[in-house]
């Protein structure tokens, strides 16, 4: 059994094939001059300019880059803590916390959704807090960003030297300069990547933010579905090949940062 | 370090945000049902922001409200028959009439319903009725009747069937030769089942704006719409029709309602009375292409909309058409058929 | 304890915030799924007291018209989706990896890449643009019909096999990246020494690659079976009305049926298989580290 067998290499490019041909469609079709169907009728850019006319894809645009930025940030700093916690000083409790970070990433989006949406009406209904609008969408993307980033944060520092960790303290220094002139600057790049990750992951996110989200709080997302739900247009085309693009990018970039090698 | 630094960006963004807005309207109200340039006319007049969310269906509108919307939004607009559940749920904030003088332009026909005596909650928004959406084909008659979906030998493919409850168990029904509101569970088996057949045969399960979007882009042939929409397709389209089935149909009201916690419930109640002018109602009309409830914005209407049978139907059609009812505890029939035609 | 122990647990209090915010934002939202579902609906929707086991009967068949097997049905027809859709990933992805892992050090990072970035978009795009592939207009559904697979007219989509296409089309990588990760250390020594000694090529695959592959090929499995039971985008966008599954339901109850309670127990029990489902993983993986 060879590995690189013609068999192979076929199914490897029709997979290729079949893994881009929804993105090739998207893009290709959202500078066709048609209005609707699949017919090619020459290209044009108008798709793009009637876009950028378009207020409420400006306000959708908007809620999806606060919501994205705010929660990358919380889940950065939750999830590089946590991941540093685990990796250098928890022994017990390793395998709860483990499995508990496990759920995020194997529960079907729906039930985690949905979950929320109960947990947040008991909240208002005692408590009186959590509208559901931004906040709530936040604190729902941030609860499954968490666990990726810890992923990310906990691999980099696996590849880590313990050697430099020591040799700084041999030379006098305090656990919290170690910290922030070793230890930091090393993770960063790790941190970036994870921060990049959960970005992506909040600004294509549709399931939560369709239930958590509330008057003013659409997210792009969520916009395409009820636009897709009223009938596909080239609009649509032209706002998901920018949003993919702008994912693509950020994958990428996270993938470079993480193969920097830890010297 | 980068963690400020995207603080610094979270803050401008909520600064650049809260700086944007002046005195704001929440409007949830289902989807192009509104014409964009009264909004604007709105806005300037009364110097305010309009957000708008968007559905394509009462019951979603309902589940939102529900969920945690009664406090989001100010103006929602129910259909007749969901307003006595909304008001036993708390949901409607009392209209204060002394802010809504323009009630008085409401024809006596949709003034004072009897899902709403005194005009307690809502004001008329527009009528319409349920009918079927299809492209005409030159030489071909066409039966117009409801077995173009429920009856295999007559259908009309391809064809799609409405998401929506009440409707569309509705037609099956008036198909059947039943009341809209039947709550006999034999009869709703019977609509169940028929709907059920028809779902196999059927391209498409959609809202009404998707329906005739598909019926104008010849990805079907015939779709369940409601009246505004099929007139709005047909001025696209020349080729379309529309056309209430000879077993009757529904015809329905939309309400124009605060929400009971709604942010800003003066601002709500100017908009109401705003909508009710004979002026912007009868630009309303002549947009949605649906039917005016508002007897001083008829009067400024033209013969192309008032002649129109899509939306002012003669009155020999105007007796076939039935008002869907609040079932109150016996909805729970109509929502188990419901999920079971959804799910199977 | 020395102190070098003693110093690496003093930090656990950095890992509070974390677990803290899982604690609120995670377990009580699932807990309070757990409570929901045993309340009873109220007339309009909402829900509230008395306690009830009513959801769950439901849920096995007992509903207001009689006995029908409507929803163990569709949790059977969702099971039975998530399992095909990790399968046909599964044999995919085996060719796939095999292909990469065979790849120079340089282009085996750009196949990689490519297999991520599809994954990295956004789900929602590709999905409805299945749509356009498999519409009755496009070429697929007009090859499909002159081959007789489906009727002339009539589109791939909305259908069942659009929902297969689709959810595969998704799912795939995520089977592919850990099946690499065990098939990049893949000793062909062990192969090839097998073949020498006569072996056909099923039983080198079966002896000598497969156990090797097995860990990679697990977590895949468990990765693309698990959400892909619960999925509600793809049948939602390329099923029409017509595929009705576990996530499909559950979307319905908080919407336009209004029934949370409901919902709530369809929840609970996705979160059982999901549950079940990591068990299980965990086991096999234990086992193979105990050597077996």
């Amino acid at each position: 059994m060879k590995r690189s067998s013609w068999f192979n290499s076929t199914v490897a490019w029709l997979v290729y094939a079949f893994l881009y041909a929804p993105i090739a469609v998207v893009v290709v079709f959202s500078f066709n001059a048609a209005r609707s169907g699949i017919e090619w009728r020459g290209a044009t850019l108008d798709w793009y300019r009637r876009l950028f006319a378009n207020e409420q894809v400006q306000s959708a645009l908007k809620v999806s880059l606060i919501v994205a930025v705010t929660s990358t940030a919380l889940a950065a700093g939750l999830g590089t803590t946590l991941a540093l916690a685990l990796e250098k000083h928890m022994r017990r409790g390793r395998e709860v916390v483990n499995g508990l970070l496990a759920v995020p990433v194997f529960v079907p989006d729906i039930v985690l959704a949905v979950a929320l949406l109960l947990f947040f009406g008991l909240m208002r209904e005692w408590f009186r807090v959590f509208e559901l609008g931004l906040v709530t969408i936040i604190a729902g993307h941030v609860t499954f960003q968490i666990p990726f980033v810890a992923m990310v944060v906990r691999a980099r520092l696996a590849g880590m030297d313990p050697a430099l960790d020591e040799a700084a303290r041999d030379l006098g220094a305090t656990p919290r300069q170690v910290f922030r002139h070793v230890t930091l600057p090393l993770l960063m790049p790790g941190i970036v990547a994870g921060a990049m990750l959960a970005f992506t992951l909040s600004l294509d996110d549709f399931v939560v933010s369709f239930f958590s989200g509330g008057p003013g709080s659409t997210t792009l997302p969520v916009y395409i579905y009820s636009s897709v739900k009223r009938g596909v247009t080239p609009e649509i085309h032209a706002l998901s090949t920018l949003l993919m693009a702008v994912s693509v990018v950020a994958t990428v970039v996270a993938m470079m940062l993480q193969r920097r090698d830890v010297r | 370090m980068r963690k400020s630094g995207w603080l610094s960006l979270f803050l401008a963004a909520m600064a650049v945000v809260q700086a944007g807005a002046a005195q704001q309207l929440r409007l949830f109200i289902w989807s192009e049902y509104i014409d964009p340039a009264i909004v604007k006319q709105f806005e300037a007049q009364f110097d305010c922001k309009v957000t708008i969310d968007l559905y394509e269906e009462a019951e979603s509108m309902l589940a939102k409200v529900q969920g945690g919307g009664v406090s989001l939004y100010d103006v929602v607009v129910p259909p007749d028959h969901l307003v006595k559940a909304m008001v036993a749920l708390n949901l409607l904030a009392p209209l204060r009439h002394e802010n809504v003088p323009n009630l008085k332009n409401l024809d006596a026909r949709f003034a004072n319903p009897p899902y709403d005596r005194g005009n307690k909650f809502t004001a008329a928004y527009q009528w319409g009725t349920v009918g079927v959406f299809y492209r005409a084909e030159p030489g071909v008659k066409v039966a117009e009747s409801w077995s173009l979906f429920f009856d295999a030998s007559k259908q009309m493919k391809p064809f799609g069937l409405i998401d929506s409850q009440r409707d569309l168990i509705g037609a099956a029904l008036k198909f059947k030769g039943h009341s809209l509101n039947s709550t006999d569970p034999m009869q709703l088996r019977e609509a169940r089942d028929l709907v059920l057949e028809a779902k196999k045969r059927s391209t498409s399960f959609d809202g009404s704006v998707a329906a005739k979007n598909k019926v104008v882009a010849k990805g079907l042939k015939a779709g369940i719409v409601y009246s505004g929409e099929a007139a709005r397709g047909m001025t696209d389209d020349k080729a379309t029709r529309y056309f209430i089935p000879k077993e009757g149909s529904q015809i329905w009201q939309d309400n124009l309602a605060v929400l009971a916690k709604a942010p800003n419930r003066d601002l709500a109640e100017k908009f109401i009375n705003f909508m009710l002018d004979a002026r912007v109602g009868a630009q309303l009309s002549k947009f949605t292409q649906f039917a005016t409830p508002n007897a001083e914005a008829r009067k400024l209407l033209g013969p192309e909309e008032l002649s129109n049978p899509a939306i002012y139907p003669p009155a020999s059609v105007m007796e076939k058409l039935e008002f869907l009812e609040d079932l109150g505890a016996k909805s729970r029939l109509y929502d188990e058929v419901w999920i079971q035609i959804k799910t199977r | 304890m020395n102190a070098a122990a003693r110093r690496r647990d003093k930090g656990w209090w950095l890992g509070v915030p974390g677990i803290g915010w899982l604690g609120m934002f995670l377990v009580l939202p699932l807990l309070a799924v757990f409570a929901v579902s045993f309340l009873t609906r109220g007339e309009y929707g909402g829900y509230g007291l008395p306690l009830t086991i009513e959801n769950y009967r439901r849920l096995a068949g007992w509903g207001e018209l009689g006995f029908d097997p409507l929803y163990p049905v569709i949790l059977g027809r969702s099971l039975a989706l998530g399992f095909g859709t990790a399968v046909l990933c599964f044999l995919l992805a085996v060719p796939l990896t095999f292909f990469i892992a065979g790849l120079g050090e340089r282009r085996r990072l750009v196949a990689l890449t490519l297999v991520m970035i599809p994954f990295w978009t956004n789900l929602l795009v590709r999905t409805y643009a299945w749509q356009l592939l498999l519409g009755p207009s496009s070429w697929l559904s007009e090859a499909a019909a002159a081959a007789g697979f489906i009727s002339a007219g009539e589109g791939l989509y909305p259908s069942w096999s659009a929902v297969a296409i689709g959810m595969v089309a998704d799912f795939l990588p995520f089977f592919a990246l850990p099946l690499f990760a065990s098939v990049e250390k893949l000793d062909w020594t062990l192969a090839e020494a097998a073949a020498d000694l006569g072996a056909n090529r099923w039983q080198v695959f079966r002896h000598a690659v497969w156990p090797q592959i097995r860990p990679g090929a697990v977590t895949g499995f468990v990765l693309v079976f698990l959400p892909a039971t619960g999925q509600f985008v793809i049948p939602d966008l390329l099923g029409g009305a017509k595929t009705a599954l576990l996530g499909n339901a559950i979307q319905q109850q908080f919407g336009q049926s209004r029934d949370w309670p409901f919902g709530a127990a369809m929840a609970c029990v996705g979160l059982v298989i999901m549950g079940a489902g990591l068990f299980i993983q965990r086991r096999i993986n234990r086992l193979k580290e105990a050597g077996l």
